[in-house]
């Protein structure tokens, strides 16, 4: 079921960019199922807004961290841009990965210190 | 690029599209229709061309391509209007030209450090002496001597003293050049290498073998060729032989005698050579008091690293202590305070006073600048009100502010970069000229030129003009709403109330800053007709005056002097046409000089006053057209040497109402009879009152620099060359420095004050002109826009005269705000600036009228062309035309 409004929450600045990498490391997608799993992982969530979706995805392009290329989709009728994830974009997942890990363990430990002991 | 932008752009829109049409299905799956889910997934995915946009602007060229497209925009609207492009193109290059010309002078003269090695160490240090007054004066050489051996906080320390000799290489007339006596270590102080030879040696200072100079660049250029073979050569400076043992570097500039004075009384001399000899100067101590020749040397000194200027001051007092107990008994004055020494910053010693007056031609520039740049803000908002509705509809549409507001910024930075561009080369041009004919001696005039400082200057300049006549217009534009604005008829928005307010803050920002303009002009003005008009006591018309420098072993004695000058006074006698002829020895109108006390010989316990001392030919007052108040002057039967000539002024304060005539006078420890009065005259300088004199004859003690003075029938150009040419027939290896008709020496005197005044009222008047533009321009536009209810209300009976005075009272409001915060804020500027008056007050019962009349007479004729037409408004007509 979709959430109310009021139990969404907003991006922090620069996770759209590893949630996408994240998301493409199960494989190729385009833009419609990024924003779609995104929403559908998360239980409605994190929504993503197309505005912020698509100049996300040609950052990512341009860094040469993803790379794109048109092709047709699974039921034959439609043509997508998939993008897929490059070597040195799944570096950089890794590091994102690390570094977020390292912020929300910091985060914890300054949140709930006793559940640290 | 372009064709790869174009794919991208394409493979955008596909993406996008792909997308929507993948969402408006999944909705269709949900039960929508096929319109109703086409719909929804639009609304689901939000503005499609602000994403286009975004993702446009990701990879880069988005915004270089609006840029240029706002700037080709902008180029196609101005060439629309090219009257108002025109206009504000000259206007700015003018206002840019004439700003970044006065700031390259400003920033040469006040704020460029000194062009010497780590110039911020070097200090100049004075001695205040209590019986000499408050000013600081040069150091006694035996002071100074003591400070270069005791104090520690300074690395090095040399004494100078500036001057001006004649000098020639062979046989012909000699010329003037200026000259710096220095101790042998000056050019280590200031740390600076001759390109060519070797600089001074500390045996080059020991009489006897101070016979060797140095020339700057430009001299050895000049007088040589720039050969190098010019080591070893000799010049002859006052019939004295001197050996070439160095060339200074081309950079290298020392500030001239006027720049970096050691006395600092009266005005600056007119006229003072360039330095362009060094000499050593060979200093026997033994030939110098202990409590007396102050103000003719100049110390200059380095700081130790790390050491302040406050520290230097202090320990050279704790000095100044031992030297009051060094003098002999007699003449010392212990009492606390009688010697004190300061220090200051050399860049700030040879800048001086002309700071002031710059920064006063800086803010007066400043202040047209901001004139023009409101006008042409008033008229950018005019054109702007027929953008609105162009603004209307981009909102509308969804257009990004910035967007809107960057389109008509970009207008006003192409023009002001265009103008600029055009101002920097105007700026150039005006600095050459400047510094070749500059009527002001400025110090450091010889480094003024543009540099970088000065076009970062003119760039920021250009920048901050532009956002401040288009910025203001610029988010007027935001504020419009734009559905108001699109349901009204054009005209009929254009006067809102809010850009009417604006564009009186507009007018009342002019007004202020105009009236400011126009009071300082005023004042100055005033202030330079009291100097021209003022009772000097004196007559320059018809006179001319040479300058002769008697020096070297044929002029040793003063039989030798006396004998030459009886010679060159009989010779001018016989110039055809020629009245009077006399001699005196010092300038006229260039400060006082030769000071001394002298006091009553039957009151010996009179507090002796302090007199200026002029020895003078038979003919000297006549020449001058001073007039006789008791007694006589000198005459040519006259063999007594011991008569003195006072001034009223001197003659009152020592005998109040008693007769002076013949009462005894004793000044340098000699007695003379006083056998006239002269009526006090501001020989010395038109911007003091008149300073204390005693006229000695000059047979008592011939000059060595003197100073011919001719009046006769004959145009004062003809009395210049015909001294010039009776004295070198007379005596060919004589240096004449100068011949000047009296009138030129006198307005040289005033050049500062009259340059000032001359810029400040071409800036007053095109500031005035562009105030009454910016009056007209706002009536008339509000004029035409308020047609309609001009109509309403005649129509309904409001008579002539009533429309008349609703467009006056218009502009009454900002005129009316405007000049009162001028006249308040103009009386903080006279503050300032009352250095630089004479004969004004800030508040001036004449000058503050004028302006404020002047003014509305100006304001009033330009609002008066709109407001006949505005009552001129035809009601049938007007309301037809809706």
């Amino acid at each position: 079921m979709p959430k109310d409004s009021s139990s969404r929450i907003g991006l922090l600045q620069g996770t759209l960019d590893m949630l996408i990498l994240r998301t493409l490391r199960f494989g190729p997608a385009h833009g419609h199922q990024i924003a779609k799993h995104i929403r559908q992982t998360t239980e409605d969530v994190l929504q993503v807004e197309h505005g912020s979706l698509y100049p996300a995805l040609h950052r990512l392009e341009r860094q040469g961290w993803i790379a794109a290329r048109w092709e047709t989709a699974q039921d034959g009728k439609r043509e997508f841009k998939y993008y897929r994830l490059t070597p040195a974009g799944r570096r950089q997942l890794t590091a994102e990965e690390s570094r977020w890990k390292q912020l929300t363990g910091a985060i914890a430990r300054i949140l709930w210190p006793a559940e640290e002991s | 690029m372009g064709r790869r932008r174009e794919a991208r752009e394409r493979d955008l829109e596909r993406e996008l599209r792909s997308d929507l049409e993948l969402e408006a299905a999944e909705q269709q799956e949900n039960g929508l229709s096929a319109e109703q889910a086409r719909y929804a997934a639009q609304r689901a995915f939000g503005n499609t061309t602000l994403v286009e946009e975004e993702v446009r602007e990701m990879w880069g060229f988005g915004r270089v391509e609006i840029l240029m497209q706002d700037f080709r925009y902008a180029l196609r609207t101005l060439r629309k209007s090219p009257g108002f492009a025109a206009t504000a193109v000259v206007t700015l290059a003018l206002g840019m030209g004439a700003s970044t010309a006065v700031f390259t002078v400003v920033d040469s003269v006040v704020l460029r450090p000194l062009t010497y090695r780590d110039s911020g160490s070097l200090v100049v240090a004075w001695e205040r002496v209590r019986f000499l007054g408050t000013d600081t004066v040069g150091p006694n050489l035996r002071h100074a001597d003591l400070w270069r051996k005791r104090a520690t906080t300074f690395s090095a320390m040399a004494v100078l003293r500036q001057g001006a000799s004649g000098l020639t290489i062979g046989t012909e007339n000699p010329r003037l050049v200026g000259t710096v006596t220095c101790a042998p270590n000056l050019l280590d102080v200031i740390q600076v290498t001759p390109i060519l030879g070797r600089g001074f040696l500390p045996e080059d200072g020991v009489k006897g073998h101070d016979n060797v100079a140095i020339l700057t660049y430009s001299l050895w250029i000049s007088l040589f060729r720039g050969d190098p073979a010019v080591i070893g050569k000799t010049v002859r400076l006052a019939d004295t032989p001197r050996e070439v043992i160095g060339v200074l570097p081309a950079n290298f500039h020392f500030p001239n005698g006027n720049a970096l004075r050691a006395f600092h009384s009266g005005q600056a001399a007119s006229s003072v050579p360039e330095p362009a000899v060094f000499l050593p100067a060979a200093i026997r101590m033994s030939d110098f008091s202990w409590n007396a020749d102050y103000g003719n040397w100049v110390v200059l000194a380095r700081l130790k690293p790390g050491a302040g200027i406050r520290q230097a001051e202090a320990q050279l007092n704790a000095i100044q202590a031992q030297v009051v107990q060094a003098m002999p008994a007699d003449d010392r004055d212990d009492r606390p305070g009688a010697l004190l020494a300061t220090v200051e910053p050399m860049q700030e010693a040879v800048i001086g006073d002309s700071k002031t007056g710059l920064w006063l031609l800086m803010a007066a520039v400043m202040g047209l600048m901001l004139i023009a740049c409101l006008n042409l803000a008033n008229a950018q908002l005019g054109r702007n009100l027929s953008r609105h509705r162009e603004a209307a509809v981009r909102i509308a549409l969804g257009a990004a502010k910035w967007r809107l507001v960057w389109s008509v910024l970009a207008e006003n930075l192409l023009l002001a970069a265009v103008g600029g561009t055009a101002g920097v080369v105007l700026a150039a041009a005006g600095v050459s000229l400047f510094r070749r004919y500059s009527p002001l001696d400025l110090p450091r005039l010889s480094e003024v030129h543009l540099n970088g400082t000065v076009l970062l200057f003119s760039l920021a300049l250009t920048l901050g003009s532009s956002i401040l006549f288009g910025v203001l217009p610029a988010l007027r534009l935001l504020r419009i709403p734009p559905l108001a604005s699109l349901q009204q008829g054009s005209s009929r928005t254009l006067g809102s109330r809010q850009t009417r307010r604006l564009r009186a803050a507009l007018i009342g920002l002019q007004v202020f800053g105009c009236t400011v303009l126009l009071l300082v002009t005023g004042l100055f003005a005033k202030s330079l007709l009291y100097l021209l008009h003022q009772d000097k006591g004196f007559e320059t018309g018809r006179g001319a005056i040479a300058e002769v420098r008697l020096a070297g072993k044929s002029y040793g004695d003063a039989g030798s002097r006396i004998a030459f000058d009886d010679a060159v006074l009989r010779n001018l006698r016989e110039i055809s046409g020629v009245q009077w002829v006399g001699m005196v020895s010092a300038m006229p109108l260039e400060g006082e000089s030769t000071i001394e006390y002298l006091r009553r010989v039957d009151r010996p316990d009179q507090q002796p006053p302090l007199i200026n001392l002029r020895w003078v030919s038979p003919g000297y007052f006549e020449a001058m057209r001073e007039r006789l108040v008791a007694g006589r002057f000198f005459e040519e039967r006259d063999r007594n040497l011991s008569s003195v000539v006072l001034s009223e002024g001197e003659a009152s304060a020592l005998w109040q109402n008693e007769n002076p005539i013949g009462g005894q006078i004793e000044t340098e420890g000699r007695k003379f009879t006083v056998i006239g009065v002269v009526a006090d005259s501001r020989t010395t300088s038109l911007k003091a009152p008149p300073a204390r004199m005693a006229y000695l004859h000059y047979k008592d003690r011939p000059p060595y620099t003197t100073f011919f003075i001719v009046r006769g029938l004959p145009p004062a150009d003809a009395l210049v060359a015909g001294m010039r040419q009776t004295i070198w027939k007379y005596a060919p290896d004589i240096t004449i420095a100068r011949v000047k008709a009296m009138d030129s020496q006198l307005h040289d005197s005033l050049a500062p004050e009259r340059f000032q005044t001359t810029v400040l009222i071409s800036f007053g008047v095109s500031g005035l002109l562009l105030a009454m533009l910016g009056i007209y321009g706002v009536l008339s536009y509000s004029t035409i826009t308020r047609r309609q209810e001009i109509g309403v209300r005649m129509a309904l009976g409001a008579t002539r005269r009533k429309i008349y005075a609703l467009t006056l009272g218009e502009a009454a409001a900002p005129v009316f705000g405007g000049l009162a915060a001028g006249l308040l804020a103009s009386v903080l500027a006279g503050a300032t600036l009352r250095k630089l008056l004479y004969g004004v007050r800030t508040v001036d019962p004449w000058v503050t009228p004028i302006v404020a009349a002047l003014f509305l007479a100006a304001a009033g004729a330009a609002a008066s062309l709109p407001a006949r037409r505005a009552a001129s408004v035809d009601p049938m007509q007007a309301l037809r035309s809706e």
